[in-house]
């Protein structure tokens, strides 16, 4: 039995072929990454027009774009490489989590001083990343305390400000995109950033690794705490009510990634029916905030899912990294 | 032995795997690194130990100044040691009580009202155990009326979950020999009044008794955990026996360790986040504006682990076989860029250093619109991040793709999968 076993692993993790590898590289860049970059580049610049024909916190319009942006972010959200990296932009529009509640102190700071800095658009590029991108936005749309500080002139400049900063940013990593960043994938061994298709593969590879940690350990291990000492505060954009979508969102973008990425044959269906089971679960939860986690049931359902989303990743690990021929890479979470 | 044979059997070589005597030699390597720089780490923090006992049983503003010398002279040796915290589970356990940050400073002790109060994350953000006796905790009244080792290390650190509740290590104490740094982006460090330590009526900031208590048990603390830790990589130690109980597992800890270090942890975490939240406070030493030196000396752990070699406090080399000859012998080519960026990086890390040495420290570098800071403090990231691509490369060039980093029942017990 052993023999037999031994021979079968080696047949799976037979790598895939250079001109194989072309041809995924082409259809993520291509089906993947511009479409999505796209739909945020557009649903930014219409929360920016939104935001400068009405900043009232309560505006229909205002909220809708608002909600529509930063879904194409979750979208894109793995994808944190080259043009998103760039000048501090995807940090820029994503702060979060936030351990030390840098987002309501640096939105205080700015409103108590009406610091002039938002005026334009190349100051408000300067201030810290913690009043910048969607997750302060959220602050200053939905949260009591922020949606009525005084004065209410200055608090409509900032939600115009931090809009048309989200604008300008999701537009530049598009420009980049379509600028040169997609050939340069499409291309390499031409450049120095990718010397084979083997490294951008890796960096595809990555990027769904990074982005199944971060749904696990922020989005879904955050708000759980310990059993003792549940921490449903913590969950993703609670405000907008938000949090489970955003779970469902990332496994969407992931799963489409992880499709495009597999060779066919088990591999791709031991996957996709681990993002079916995750997919599964995440919609019958019925706990859009994770509120749930407080008590024992509702712990153990998100437990559920979490523990899905880890298998994804094991598969990921195990199987996915071998059949590509590549390791797992280190990511910008990493560390503590 | 003819030249051809020769040639062809390097060949034949070149293609496989190190061997594994090859392999152990540089695992012996780092091993003996690692239990040089903590045996290192625990006598700079018997010194420190040593001027700690002397501030708060005479103090003066002459040996404030002196343990807080210790206490830099201390950060040399350690921070060469984060190198061995990601890829070794015995070290990632530990490391929090050593070396957490940032912290909640204000369950420590007074802060100014600046600080502000709880938060939404953190209920004991301002429990100020110095100042207070009894307090509540999750709900739960506790006995603080003697500050023991036992309560800081088993009910105050880490306390209700909240990794910022940092009662232990390092920065705790640093905090406790400097007090907050209130100068915002301005020049100057913390600016504790030696008096915080002096008894009767001279007494400054209230319950001096119970703050040099206070700082004698998280010192104490520190010599104990590091100690142990020595051990651990000394001949026969827990650590040590687990990176040579296996070769590729044994490889694949030094390339976990360098890569998590200088990307996520330092380029990210430490150095590119302060910098884009423009927070004074985001430094890693940012009560004795110490950063620059703990940013070069974890750098330097990086490439001490690649070049097998470390150059002990008291000036000995330790070296020995190293990953460096490992890739060398595969990939002249590869281990030739490894070198480079390790060196790029250092002297990027260097120029930070010089900077802060002139005047210009580290949390000036973070302010909104500081280009100079900027350009310091990002060739250092782009370095580390640089380095983590050719440390990815050497992965793959060792052969050890398809290591589960995280490790897994499936990889790392094949046999259980079918129990």
């Amino acid at each position: 039995m052993r023999p037999a076993l031994v021979a079968l692993c080696v047949t799976l993790s037979t790598p895939v072929l250079a001109q194989d590898q072309a041809e995924v590289i082409t259809d993520v860049v291509q089906n993947h990454v511009m479409p999505r970059y796209a739909a945020l580049d557009e649903a930014a610049a219409k929360l920016d027009a939104a935001a400068q024909s009405d900043c009232h916190p309560e505006s229909d319009d205002l909220r809708a774009a608002f909600n529509e942006a930063f879904d194409t972010w979750i979208g894109v959200s793995h994808l944190r490489f080259g043009p998103s990296e760039t000048d501090d932009r995807a940090y820029a529009l994503a702060f979060w989590p936030d351990p030390r509640g840098d987002t309501p102190s640096a939105l205080r700071s700015l409103i108590a001083a009406e610091d002039p800095v938002v005026v334009s658009q190349k100051g408000y590029a300067e201030v810290s990343i913690a009043a910048r991108g969607f997750y302060p936005l959220e602050f200053l749309l939905y949260d009591e305390e922020f949606a009525t500080l005084a004065p209410e002139s200055y608090r409509c400049a900032l939600v115009q400000a931090i809009a048309r900063d989200i604008a300008a940013n999701a537009a530049a990593i598009y420009a980049d995109w379509t600028g040169d960043y997609a050939t340069l994938l499409q291309s390499p061994g031409e450049n120095a950033a990718y010397r084979s298709a083997a490294d951008v593969i890796q960096e595809f590879y990555d990027a769904l690794g990074a982005g199944l940690e971060f749904t696990s350990d922020s989005r879904l291990a955050r708000p759980m705490g310990s059993f003792d000492d549940p921490k449903p505060a913590r969950a993703e954009a609670r405000r907008s009510g938000r949090s489970l979508r955003h779970v469902q969102l990332s496994l969407a973008a992931l799963s489409d990634l992880s499709a495009r990425l597999a060779p066919s044959g088990s591999v791709a269906q031991d996957l996709e029916a681990a993002f079916e089971q995750a997919e599964r679960l995440a919609a019958g939860l019925g706990d859009p905030i994770f509120a749930g986690v407080a008590t024992p049931e509702g712990r153990f359902r998100v437990e559920a899912l979490k523990t899905s989303v880890d298998r994804i990743s094991a598969l990921v690990n195990e199987e996915l990294g071998p059949a590509l021929g590549v390791a797992a890479g280190f990511n910008a979470a990493d560390g503590d | 032995m003819n030249r051809l044979t020769l040639a062809a059997s390097a060949l034949a070589l070149g293609a496989l795997p190190a061997t594994a005597q090859e392999a152990r030699d540089v695992l012996d390597t780092y091993a003996n690194i690692a239990e040089a720089a903590y045996g290192d780490s625990h006598h700079t923090a018997l010194a420190l130990k040593a001027a700690i006992h002397e501030l708060v049983t005479d103090p003066s503003q002459d040996k404030l100044e002196a343990a807080r010398a210790a206490w830099i002279s201390a950060r040399v040796p350690y921070q060469q040691t984060e190198v061995f915290r990601f890829g070794n589970p015995i070290v990632d356990d530990w490391e929090g009580r050593v070396n957490s940050w940032p912290l909640d400073e204000g369950l420590i002790d007074y802060v100014d009202a600046s600080y502000g109060g709880p938060t939404d994350e953190n209920e004991a953000a301002v429990v100020n155990v110095i100042g207070h006796p009894s307090f509540s905790l999750s709900g739960q009244t506790v006995d603080a009326s003697e500050i023991s080792t036992d309560l800081l290390a088993d009910v105050l650190h880490e306390a209700a979950g909240v990794e910022a509740n940092v009662a232990t290590g390092y920065h705790a104490i640093e905090f406790l020999l400097w007090g907050q740094d209130l100068n915002g982006h301005g020049p100057g460090a913390g600016n504790r009044p030696w008096t915080d330590f002096a008894v009767g009526d001279s007494c400054t900031g209230g319950n001096c008794d119970r703050r040099a208590a206070y700082l004698l048990a998280a010192t104490g603390l520190l010599v104990d955990d590091l100690e142990w830790m020595a051990a651990q990589w000394a001949e026969g130690g827990a650590a040590r026996e687990a990176v040579l109980a296996d070769e590729t597992a044994g490889l694949t800890a030094i390339l976990t360790g360098m890569g998590s270090l200088s990307y996520g942890e330092q380029a990210g975490e430490r150095m590119r986040l302060g910098l884009m939240l423009n927070d004074p406070e985001e430094e890693h030493d940012c009560f004795s504006d110490n950063t620059h030196n703990s940013h070069y000396y974890d750098g330097m752990g990086v490439r001490n682990v690649y070049l097998g070699e470390y150059v002990r406090t008291d000036g000995t080399l330790v070296s020995g076989p190293s990953l460096s000859d490992l890739v060398s012998a595969k990939d002249p080519a590869l281990d030739a860029e490894m070198q480079a960026k390790l060196d790029t990086t250092m002297a990027a890390l260097g120029a930070i250093r010089t900077a802060a040495e002139q005047g210009f420290a580290y949390d000036m570098m973070l302010e909104r619109g500081n280009a100079q800071g900027e350009d310091l403090v990002m060739a250092g990231v782009d370095g580390l991040i640089d380095q983590t691509r050719s440390i990815e490369r050497v992965v793959a060039a060792l052969g050890l793709n398809g290591v589960s980093i995280e490790g897994s029942d499936s990889l790392d017990a094949p046999d259980a999968v079918f129990q």
